[in-house]
């Protein structure tokens, strides 16, 4: 059904030079977002975290496509709002008095025995309200990094670009993201028979009245696919499917080490050092070269790779420079190499006396890098009005108007 | 019929575990574990926030994720395999946005839990990590809170594959009763994870790394009763209604697709 189906027409389209709505590539977005998400991570200046914020926004309402996963970024704002809420909620009501300027003072309310510890109410102080709220905005950060990695990013394309040992899965994952929406036409399906069979299931009946013929048409559909992707000829291409002992070696020690280098990072008092992260990134490159060194074994050909120009460079250096800048303004030697000492205020400006926070010359870059995508992506083309629902035709002939519009089959004709 | 004990799932299952996806899965397991009772293993003297914590093994889990899916994809599938865990991954996706958030309607454990019986452990391993995922990259839910996810729920379908074989009647029973723990567990692990991204640090509800783990333990819990007891609470109750009246249906849809395509185990 999903490989048999093929209404848009394959037109050629110029591959040397990069047409003008082609989009970046997925993983050069998710990259910036997340040495972003980082940097975000190891600051509590709120000044800072205000103006990364900004400028993520400025990123995603200028850059995002139309698409699906593009109008998702109204779920993490509300999130956001959640956690601040709940954690302003949590410090008025059972902060615990941590501070010395009270704000104001709320009825306490004893609590039985078994909850000893706990004390509802009390005093309200501004270095507390302060420390939470710090510390909701560098989460709330974080958070629009994240979205706008989901908002800027094709998941569809990001998993076509996945190493190819992963490959069977990511075709799996394929699938199921086009199986999906067909479930729910099913269901319009399933609804219109027993409308005319003139069904008039009530309650519990119900739910199974529908859901067991949508259930069987879902694995009636998998048996179908499975068919037709045997017949043509799907995963015949690898000479066997084993892989070599030592890449499997290499896999395995690896993500040991890894793991290590995690538990290392958590375990350890005090500074962890390089070791703990010398594991992680040890494991983490050795994943990614054993799951490139499989490659040869699975023979996968790739249907028209998206390509990784200076473009994607710069958007993926832009974020990994804010991280760079962030870690550099934490190092002692590298305040030393400017004939400074270490001024832990840039990062975490002290609440307690509370004071206003200062903001370094270093971190407005930051920001300003962090806005960067903006002036070396164009926005993408937005599917005229007209055109949006399902016109095959008009999307297919500019070849990718709307990201979206792509046969989501690609991967599977490729095996 | 009713007296007939129904195996678990055909020899060997669905996905074949080679004793590298064993291997693998073990690996996950141990890396899941510490990643979700980090606040165990912090040492009092840890000097970050503890809203760090859970971000560590976000970044590392996915690794330790890839290499366990590469290796159940690559050594153990063939097209029809394949085919069924995007359709199953498909009815677990599309199913969770339906309940999401509603007070812990959670429909997403019902289609994996009867698949990974029928099916067998590693398909319940790689459904339940997949379900999660797909559902995240429909809804764009991606974020560091995904490859825990991915993690628990997927050892939610592979403990269903591993459940012993009962009759007909006491079938549906089992998987009521592993669907309601494997809710509860589940919601438990997410909740001790992230639980300093709830609530923050320094307050009465927060991890405190200078106190004990017992201590922190009996913090987690009141925070847990007065918090997402619901949730929970909700998530198992939907897991078990759904078993209760579709797991029938459901079990007989699969045990028949297995006759139809006429799954083996694939063979190497």
């Amino acid at each position: 059904m999903v490989a048999a189906d093929r209404t848009v027409p394959l037109t050629p389209r110029p591959t040397l030079a990069r047409p003008a709505d082609q989009i970046l590539h997925p993983w050069a977005w998710w990259a910036w977002a997340l040495g972003v998400a980082i940097a975000v991570n190891l600051t509590t200046n709120p000044l800072f975290l205000v103006l990364v914020g900004l400028a993520l926004l400025a990123v995603i309402l200028l850059r995002r496509s139309d698409a699906p996963w593009a109008r998702s970024i109204s779920a993490y704002f509300w999130l956001a709002g959640v956690v601040i809420g709940v954690r302003m909620f949590f410090r008025i009501l059972v902060g615990g008095g941590f501070g010395e300027t009270v704000l104001f003072t709320l009825p306490e309310i004893p609590l039985p025995d078994w909850a000893q510890g706990i004390r509802l109410g009390g005093d309200v102080t501004l270095e507390g309200i302060l420390y939470t709220l710090y510390d909701s905005l560098r989460l709330v950060v974080m958070l629009v990094a994240v979205a706008a990695a989901n908002a800027l990013a094709n998941p569809r394309r990001a998993l076509r670009a996945v190493p190819a040992a992963l490959h069977d899965i990511s075709v799996s994952v394929v699938i199921a993201l086009s199986v999906a929406p067909q479930l729910v036409e099913s269901a319009f399906r399933v609804r219109t028979a027993r409308r005319l069979r003139g069904g008039r299931a009530r309650g519990l009946d119900a739910v199974k009245a529908y859901l067991v013929p949508i259930l069987a048409d879902a694995v009636d559909r998998s048996v179908s696919l499975a068919a037709s992707m045997e017949a043509r000829g799907f995963g015949r291409t690898r000479t066997t499917s084993r892989r070599r002992t030592w890449t499997n070696a290499l896999l395995l020690v690896s993500s040991m080490v890894a793991t290590l280098g995690g538990f290392l990072l958590l375990s350890s008092s005090g500074d962890p050092g390089p070791v703990a992260f010398g594991c992680l990134g040890a494991g983490a490159l050795g994943v990614v070269a054993g799951l490139r060194a499989s490659r040869d074994k699975i023979a996968v050909t790739r249907y028209r790779p998206d390509p990784w120009g200076i473009q994607e460079w710069t958007v993926t250096v832009s974020g990994l420079l804010v991280l760079a800048i962030v870690l550099a303004l934490g190092n002692e030697s590298v305040w030393a190499l400017f004939g400074a000492t270490l001024d832990p205020d840039v990062l975490n400006p002290s609440f307690m006396p509370a004071t206003w926070p200062s903001l370094h010359p270093a971190l407005v870059v930051a920001a300003a890098l962090t806005a960067l995508p903006i002036l070396v992506t164009r926005a993408p083309g937005r599917t005229p009005p007209a055109t949006r629902r399902g016109d095959a035709a008009a999307t297919g002939r500019t070849g990718i108007a709307d990201p979206g519009a792509r046969r989501p089959d690609e991967e599977l004709v490729t095996s | 019929m009713s007296r007939m004990l129904v195996a678990p799932a055909p020899r060997g299952g669905l996905v074949r575990l080679t004793w590298m996806s064993r291997v693998t899965l073990v690996l996950t397991a141990v890396a899941g574990l510490a990643a979700f009772a980090w606040p165990l293993i912090i040492p009092p003297t840890w000097d970050l926030p503890a809203t760090q914590a859970p971000l560590v093994f976000a970044v590392v889990l996915p690794f330790v994720l890839a290499v366990v899916l590469s290796e159940l994809g690559s050594s153990g599938m063939d097209a029809k395999s394949l085919a069924m865990l995007g359709v199953m991954t498909a009815v677990g996706a599309a199913l969770r946005p339906l309940g999401a958030g509603t007070a812990g309607l959670e429909l997403v454990f019902f289609p994996m839990i009867v698949a990974g019986r029928v099916f067998g452990p590693g398909f319940g391993f790689a459904m339940g990590n997949l379900s999660l995922f797909a559902s995240a990259i429909l809804t764009g839910g991606v974020g560091p809170w995904l490859p825990y996810q991915m993690v628990a729920s997927g050892f939610v379908g592979f403990f269903a594959g591993l459940l012993p074989p009962a009759g007909r009647r006491w079938e549906l029973v089992l998987l009521g009763a592993y669907g309601a723990l494997a809710s509860f567990a589940y919601g438990w692990l997410m909740d001790f994870a992230f639980w300093p991204f709830g609530v923050g640090s320094h307050t009465q509800f927060s991890f405190d790394p200078a106190a004990g783990a017992l201590e922190n333990i009996h913090t987690f819990v009141l925070y847990n009763i007065a918090t997402s007891m619901g949730w929970n609470l909700g998530r198992a109750v939907t897991t078990v209604l759904m078993i209760a009246v579709m797991g029938g249906p459901l079990l007989s849809i699969l045990r028949r697709s297995v006759r139809k395509a006429h799954f083996v185990p694939a063979t190497g």
